[in-house]
């Protein structure tokens, strides 16, 4: 005898979602399913026709929680479809400024999953360690970027200006002051997730993993080709969700696959975790490799060197992509510009790569660890919903017309 | 009041030779600020610095006493130097700024501080506001159109400006030449006409020439953050101090000059009201205290 459960929305989680479980007698989840039922943001559409500075502006508002990656996927795409090779000194600012903002999205996932780990006599403890952990590299955004949460500085061709000696002095000591405490932090969520004892296997799914970079982002290892695109309706073997879900299924070699802190773990270090633990894990360890690499930028950079490269605005129309790795996965933008105007423009987000694989990623354990599952992929879902309800009544989304390439 | 409200009145100039030597009258937002900075009260100053032109002044950020030496002196056009206070926060990393304002920009930092809307982890930086007393101010081609179609000197040979004594000041390499302050009016920024504002009210030191015999500076010292810093720099020496004058040429022309700012201004205001325009100030049918900056 299945029974249905459905969690909707999902909570501590950006966006809103829907988790639909079948269960068995024993409560077993025997079929997952994981959809957006967020309102389209359409700012695709928003930004083409429009002068190319526009679509960094327009598309970091795309959310809250990342606008960083949205905003340098979408540099790095226009750099690309217009040829420019930025300065190394704003390579190095983009990268410090990555950098710190995954640290700090990370740090709010700590926050989302504390009441899932943290007992009440450590719960002050983890969040006074969040809140000065986000202050700290908060701060090298604000300074590096212009804006902690919009980034008014990083521009087409490089970043609007580079910032000042005595600001770097003052950013290298902070963030190297702060790597103890991040050590510390990750320890005890490391062990607190450990403590959780949760069940061998949980949210293994052995899809593949995808990641174009260990930190970054690197455009030359996302293979336009390997990718495609198919409609809800397809992929959900429920009619009922196929209706209602908001975000298209993008596949990689024709399969789903997980990005985010795990996925490159796997990819560019080798590492063999798998399920919710390795995910938690893998999270809590890329704010160690960022705050090194904080660090290390920041004693480099030098501030007197140019940050801004010579262009053409015109634009030969060639398909240029940004690929960045946000702190929830590998995010891609595509921008065509041609005399001078966006023609084309399209996001591939980190989430809507992970929607099709977190369903399944339930399966086999009983339904009361599919929110424990859910959030281990930290999933956003704001950025990651493409198509539109076209019908109230009966809420269903009928056709695709937002991300069609 | 028509000074606004202020715990300390003083006259004082700074013991500094250099300084004397290139501010406009007693060099207190020099002094002020180089001591600041010095003492690390604060750890910059946006300033109205050189730019290209000849007197067209240009808001840097000073890291300096070198720096803030280099902007001395008065400058009668506009520097917008709110708008560079981003700048000193974000790209050059400062914690503590201090900042020179004229009457509506210390509004502008006021309400920043008060809405911090769109100047998020700003306005808690700002660690000083000196604060100068203007009439009026003249955007950079009606001071040049006035100085060499109304004076009648050549522009690029102008050595320093003033305003004293009712008359606007030229002075070359071989000429002082002067014209009645009120030649000057239809020169200025619309803005100016219904501003009631002349000491900068709501700093945290205001000085000008106003009130004070040559070479000194009328102080008003006006919050506590502005008490401590004043208090240090006297103390240590870097300024001296002398009473103002309550007569005819000390406090009372200071305060003729507010109030009559205030009563032209609050005429234009009503005027406009009564004209249905928008304007941020209220009507002197609104407020209790019609001279009140509000």
């Amino acid at each position: 005898m299945s029974e249905k459960i459905v969690i909707s929305p999902t909570s501590r989680q950006e966006g809103h979602a829907e988790l639909v479980m079948d269960v068995d007698d024993e409560g077993i989840v025997t079929k997952g399913r994981y959809f957006s039922i967020t309102p389209v943001r359409g700012l695709e559409k928003i930004v083409t026709g429009k002068v190319p500075e526009t679509a960094p502006v327009i598309v970091q508002r795309i959310c809250g929680v990342c606008p960083i990656p949205h905003t340098l996927a979408s540099v790095e795409a226009i750099d690309d479809s217009l040829g420019i090779e930025i300065p190394k000194a704003a390579r190095q600012l983009r990268e410090l400024t990555l950098a710190a903002h995954v640290v700090n999205s990370h740090a709010i996932h700590h926050f989302l999953i504390a009441t899932d780990f943290v007992p009440e006599n450590l719960m002050a403890t983890a969040i006074n360690s969040v809140s000065e952990i986000r202050k700290t590299v908060q701060y090298v955004v604000d300074m590096v970027a212009g804006e902690g949460i919009h980034p008014s500085d990083v521009r087409i061709g490089g970043m609007a200006s580079n910032i000042s000696e005595l600001a770097r002095k003052r950013l290298y000591a902070r963030t190297k002051a702060l790597i103890p405490k991040i050590d510390a932090h990750v320890d005890l969520i490391v062990g607190l997730v450990a403590d959780k004892d949760l069940p061998a296997g949980l949210g293994v799914t052995h899809a593949p993993t995808l990641a174009t970079d260990h930190t970054y982002g690197d455009r030359t290892n996302f293979d336009l080709d390997r990718f495609t695109e198919i409609m809800p309706e397809t992929w959900y073997d429920d009619p009922e969700v196929g209706k209602r879900a908001c975000s298209t299924i993008p596949l990689y070699d024709g399969r789903n696959v997980e990005v985010g802190p795990r996925a490159r773990a796997a990819v560019f270090g080798s590492y063999t975790g798998e399920g919710v633990v390795a995910q938690h894990v893998a999270r809590a360890m890329e704010m160690k490799t960022n705050i090194s690499k904080i660090v290390d930028l920041l004693a480099e950079l030098d501030t007197s060197a140019p940050v801004m490269a010579d262009y053409d605005i015109t634009g030969t129309n060639k398909l240029g992509i940004g690929a960045i790795e946000g702190p929830r996965g590998m995010d891609v933008h595509m921008a065509q510009i041609a005399d001078g105007k966006t023609q084309f423009y399209s996001c591939l987000v980190p989430t809507t790569w992970n929607i099709p694989t977190m369903g399944p990623a339930t399966e086999g354990f009983h339904h009361d660890f599919g929110p424990h599952v859910i959030r281990a992929y930290d999933p956003c879902l704001s950025c990651a919903t493409h198509v539109i309800v076209v019908d109230d009544e009966d809420k269903s989304v009928l056709k695709n017309e937002m991300v069609r390439i | 009041m028509v000074l606004g409200t202020y715990k300390q009145i003083t006259l004082g100039r700074s013991t500094d030779k250099q300084i004397q030597g290139i501010s406009q009258d007693g060099g207190i937002v020099t002094a002020l600020l180089t001591f600041a900075l010095d003492e690390k009260i604060i750890d910059g100053a946006v300033v109205a610095g050189p730019s290209d032109e000849m007197w067209k002044p240009n808001p840097v950020v000073a890291l300096s006493s070198d720096e803030v030496m280099a902007a001395a002196g008065t400058k009668y056009t506009i520097s917008p130097n709110n708008w560079v206070l981003k700048q000193a926060v974000r790209q050059y990393g400062l914690e503590k700024v201090g900042i020179v304002t004229i009457p509506c920009q210390t509004m502008g930092i006021r309400k920043m501080q008060s809405y911090p809307f769109g100047v998020r982890f700003l306005a808690d930086k700002i660690a000083l506001d000196i604060g100068i007393c203007c009439t009026e101010n003249f955007p950079f081609e009606s001071l040049k159109t006035f100085i060499s179609a109304k004076a009648g000197v050549d522009f690029d040979l102008v050595e320093k400006m003033d305003i004293g004594k009712g008359k606007f000041w030229i002075k070359t390499q071989d000429d002082l030449i002067s014209f009645p302050i009120k030649e000057t009016h239809g020169y200025e920024q619309n803005g100016c006409k219904v501003c009631l504002d002349l000491v900068s009210e709501l700093s945290d030191i205001s000085t000008g020439s106003i009130g004070a015999p040559d070479n000194w500076s009328a102080i008003q010292v006006r919050t506590d953050i502005g008490e401590t810093v004043f208090k240090q720099a006297v103390d240590a020496g870097a300024i001296e101090l002398k009473p103002i004058d309550e007569g005819k040429f000390g406090l009372e022309m200071l305060t003729k000059l507010a109030k009559s700012k205030k009563e032209k201004a609050m005429k234009v205001i009503d005027e406009r009201k009564a004209m249905g325009l928008p304007v941020p100030y209220k009507g002197s049918s609104e407020k209790e205290d019609p001279l009140a900056n509000v």
